[in-house]
């Protein structure tokens, strides 16, 4: 007697074999068969017409506060992910003193743009340690999690102020790899560091005064755990990001540990920069080096409006420091003020091919609604303005609540995008899962990378992208037990329709913690996702059953399996 | 483990300990006047040269030089 049977689905195992038809029993928390199944089981799902494969692991979130207060990571559970990899980019909520709880909060605020509100209202603090923290974020976890030590963190906790001035002295490298190995004890599944990121006085954060002992020292505790190093480059520039991937491939050699870089886009002002990142990364493999690219699917759109910050005027320093240090009170002085306001158009007024494009996504007063959807050119010609003078007027009628969309901000070449996401070294993820939510939806990746470019283009075949990521990103994270529909494996399954599968449109949402919003997606043709052999959500009711894990979990010794090529 | 060749890219290094424009130009471009070479150094360095100082309190005011930062010691390469 089994516990649950999946049966006439397509399985599509994971492996990157071709799909083959079969029933799926699952007894306790583990798969116990693959095949045709005249059994009966407690449970059954008709999986007819529909693909029947392992739950997607996503290796790029930012779902540590949320984890807190929603143990679902709503609604990316809901798109078939079963395991989320959060803590990345230096950034995680622990090991973390009391004393350090409001300056990690501010760079998760500037660096993530999750809302400071969200952590006053949503979070109560009662955790240090590592292992306080899972222990915290266990109860009621729905979804699987692997989490990272941010490397500024862990300086943080080792050297508190100075961790923002200077290097580490040896004593203190030597306590910050006691502590490494007390997270990695408790069940972090690797380390993750930042070279490019800023506080939120935009001094950088405390990973960038790490010099490259404290880097060795690190990784060679991770060497001892078999565990991985992330890091964020200087994306932004091939030279800088090729640097640090051989930095990257120096590590990797000598600790024999795998390492990922993210993100690596596809930019239309760098035609050629991805081909030669990429060229190198092939090069660092055929020494032996793991140096994994991650590339996500989507391309980048922006939502933004002026009463909170946002990453779309980084390159606008007059906009950014405005909407980053004013109150909402002075951007509206600041845009009602002739002079400050004629400078601000003309820092903005290079990038003309920018502002007419975007679009009025949000606004309030029923005078305004009637224009939502049309874009700033449409809107600036009926009024007898510019683009950008249309936008400020907006923003003052609307009190800063006019949201905008800037649409196929980059990575939207589709030829490119879908030939790096084939390529066997690279590793699909880079969602960002849980972070800028006022921004972009980062949910629904796997949908567009099915609907996209497995359905629509045809880029990869169905079993490839499912290959992609589920089994070679547990194989590149070390994750034991997960990744494949075989049996012994633990039973995290994702059942979609393939005729259907996809993201549905961005829509806004007040589910965050002290009133807040979020832009979110949800999914399309997913029908259930399975974690640990219960049924965590379906479309048919919802979220259900709460059997996640934290992943590696304790320490684990087992044999590292590397992804096929 | 198969031994590759790496092909040429642009050659850049990590700072020592203590490191400023003027002693990275010693070490890196010793053929050069100071004047000039930190100049050099500065152009090929943008993502350091361009960053917002620090705050005048602070240990690292007056060097924009972080311990983690790649420091390219030579033009961007020509493309092939």
């Amino acid at each position: 007697m089994y516990d649950l049977i999946i049966r006439n689905g397509t399985v599509v195992d994971g492996t990157g074999l071709p799909a083959y038809a079969a029933d799926v029993a699952v007894s306790g928390n583990r798969i116990a068969r693959i095949g045709r199944i005249a059994e009966r089981a407690d449970r059954e799902i008709d999986a007819a017409g529909k693909v029947v494969s392992p739950g997607f692991i996503d290796p790029h979130t930012h779902f540590d506060a949320q984890l807190l207060w929603d143990g679902c990571a709503k609604p990316a559970l809901s798109h078939g992910v079963t395991t989320i990899v959060p803590g990345n980019c230096s950034l995680s909520l622990a090991p973390l003193k009391a004393s350090q709880r409001m300056k990690l909060v501010g760079m998760f605020n500037q660096i993530e743009e999750m809302p400071l509100k969200a952590f006053k209202e949503g979070v109560v603090w009662d955790w240090e340690t590592f292992a306080e923290y899972i222990a915290r974020i266990r109860k009621g976890l729905a979804i699987n999690v692997a989490p990272l030590v941010g490397h500024s963190v862990l300086r943080l906790w080792v050297m508190d102020g100075a961790a923002m001035e200077r290097t580490a002295s040896d004593a203190e490298i030597a306590e910050m790899q006691s502590v490494l190995r007390e997270c990695l004890d408790a069940g972090a599944v690797g380390l993750s560091t930042s070279y490019v990121d800023m506080d939120e006085t935009l001094q950088p954060v405390p990973s960038r005064f790490a010099d490259a002992r404290e880097i060795d020292a690190l990784a060679s505790v991770l060497s001892e755990y078999g565990r991985i190093l992330q890091i964020v480059p200087e994306f932004y520039d091939p030279d800088l990001t090729i640097a640090r991937l051989d930095q990257l491939a120096e590590i990797s050699l000598k600790h024999g540990i795998a390492t990922t870089f993210s993100p690596v886009f596809v930019n239309a002002d760098n035609t050629d920069a991805v081909e030669r990142v990429m060229a190198r990364v092939d090069e660092q493999f055929a020494r032996g080096a793991r140096v994994w690219p991650q590339v996500q699917t989507r391309p980048i759109d922006i939502s933004f409006c002026f009463s909170v910050p946002s990453l779309l005027f980084f390159r606008f320093p007059g906009w950014y420091r405005l909407m980053r240090f004013g109150t909402p009170e002075e951007i509206v002085a600041a845009f009602s003020d002739p002079e400050r306001r004629a400078k601000l158009i003309a820092e903005a007024k290079p990038y003309q091919a920018l502002w007419p494009r975007l679009i009025l996504r949000q606004a309030a007063t029923e005078a305004n609604r009637k224009l939502v959807g049309k874009t700033l050119g449409e809107i600036a010609e009926t009024r007898g303005t510019s683009p950008i003078e249309a936008m400020i007027d907006l923003s003052l009628e609307e009190n800063l609540e006019a949201h905008f969309l800037a649409t196929s901000m980059g990575h939207n070449d589709d030829a490119r995008v879908g030939g790096l996401l084939k390529h066997p070294r690279v590793h699909i993820g880079a969602s960002d899962g849980g972070a800028h939510i006022l921004s972009f939806s980062t949910y629904g990746d796997t949908g567009y990378l099915f609907g996209h470019f497995v359905r629509e283009l045809k880029t990869m075949r169905l079993e490839d992208a499912v290959k992609k990521i589920t089994s070679d990103t547990a194989a590149i994270w070390g994750i034991p037990d997960r990744g494949l529909l075989q049996v012994g494996y633990v039973a995290d399954i994702a059942i979609f329709d393939p005729q259907t599968v996809d993201r549905d449109v961005e829509r806004y949402q007040w589910d965050v913690p002290g009133d807040g919003s979020r832009y979110v997606r949800d999914p399309i043709g997913v029908d259930t996702v399975i974690v640990g052999g219960g049924i965590a959500w379906s479309a048919a009711n919802g979220y259900q059953e709460a059997r996640g894990d934290v992943l590696p979990g304790a320490r684990n010794t087992g044999p590292f399996r590397e992804a096929a090529e | 483990m198969v031994a590759t060749h790496l092909s040429k890219v642009r050659r850049s290094i990590l700072p020592h300990a203590g490191d400023s424009w003027a002693t990275i130009a010693g070490r890196e471009l010793s053929g050069l006047s100071e004047q000039e070479a930190v100049a050099k150094l500065q152009s090929w360095n943008l993502h350091v040269f361009m960053r917002a100082p620090a705050p005048a309190e602070s240990p690292r005011a007056g060097n924009p030089i972080l311990p983690s930062d790649v420091i390219f010691v030579e033009p961007p390469l020509a493309k092939a």
